[in-house]
């Protein structure tokens, strides 16, 4: 399993306006055009997950993530936003890097731990917030991870 | 949507979570949450039964009944609906049954309240 397989295009947007916690994780929802209903639902979920403790892991990355019956397969993004915003990273650093991760509690394949644990393996990559910064097209960023052969 | 069936919904997702945070069958969970996110699994988990609980006390005495009956005998109460079968038992819903989430629904196989994805 790479993690290539899981992220296409149009769930990648390199320029998120969101200028707080909370808009950015709504912006990220809205790439998986869902339902609004379910998006107000997969937003709750994402914040109280948040309330558990930040996935903001440090070197301005977050992997905002949770488990969802909005969803009927696992569903991923990718956001990046210039100006990083706070969410209370574990090194109190803004983030600029969000990788989106929700699964639906029931989930036959049970790819949702091994895609987190991987994304998160991705972002200890030393260079990875630098190639990140540096990208600049959707296409670029599944180049990154097909590069890194995660 | 009908607002218990959201209620109903966000108790699964809840769960679910605190599942996995509480070990069981996913200890990877655990592991990563811990590794990854330095979040205690074991606080957190209370934190999630406490927001649990608060919500089951909001749900209407006859959503409730039923909610505690399922829950009791198939852990899961609500059972995403794809392609007009039932995840719950994986029997087909019968055609008449509209594919709405404006009213609350039950399999008439396996009493899971009914949540229409597509």
């Amino acid at each position: 399993m790479q993690l290539r397989e899981f992220f296409t295009q149009d769930v990648i947007k390199l320029d998120l306006q969101g200028a707080s916690k909370d808009e950015v994780l709504k912006e990220l929802i809205s790439l998986l055009r869902l339902p609004e209903k379910s998006e107000g639902i997969l937003f709750k979920m994402l914040k109280r997950r948040e309330n558990l403790g930040s996935t903001g892991i440090g070197r301005g990355i977050a992997i905002p993530h949770c488990r969802s019956l909005v969803v009927n397969h696992l569903r991923v993004a990718f956001g990046r936003r210039s100006q990083a915003v706070d969410f209370k990273a574990i090194d109190d650093k803004p983030v600029s890097f969000f990788f989106l991760i929700v699964a639906p509690p029931l989930e036959v394949s049970n790819q949702y731990l091994p895609v987190l644990g991987k994304i998160a393996q991705l972002c200890r990559e030393p260079d990875v917030p630098e190639k990140l910064a540096e990208i600049s097209t959707p296409a670029e960023f599944l180049e990154l991870l097909d590069q890194k052969q995660f | 949507m009908h607002p218990q069936l959201e209620i109903l919904l966000e108790l699964q997702d809840l769960k679910a979570q605190q599942r996995e945070l509480a070990g069981g069958a996913e200890d990877t969970s655990q592991e990563i949450e811990r590794k990854v996110f330095r979040v205690k699994p074991e606080d957190a988990a209370a934190q999630l039964q406490a927001k649990i609980e608060e919500m089951e006390s909001t749900l209407a005495p006859e959503i409730a009944n039923r909610y505690r009956v399922i829950s009791d005998r198939r852990n899961r109460a609500v059972a995403p609906v794809l392609g007009g079968i039932c995840y719950g038992c994986f029997m087909a819903i019968p055609t008449g049954v509209p594919p709405s989430n404006d009213e609350i629904r039950w399999c008439e196989h396996c009493g899971s309240f009914l949540y229409f994805v597509d």
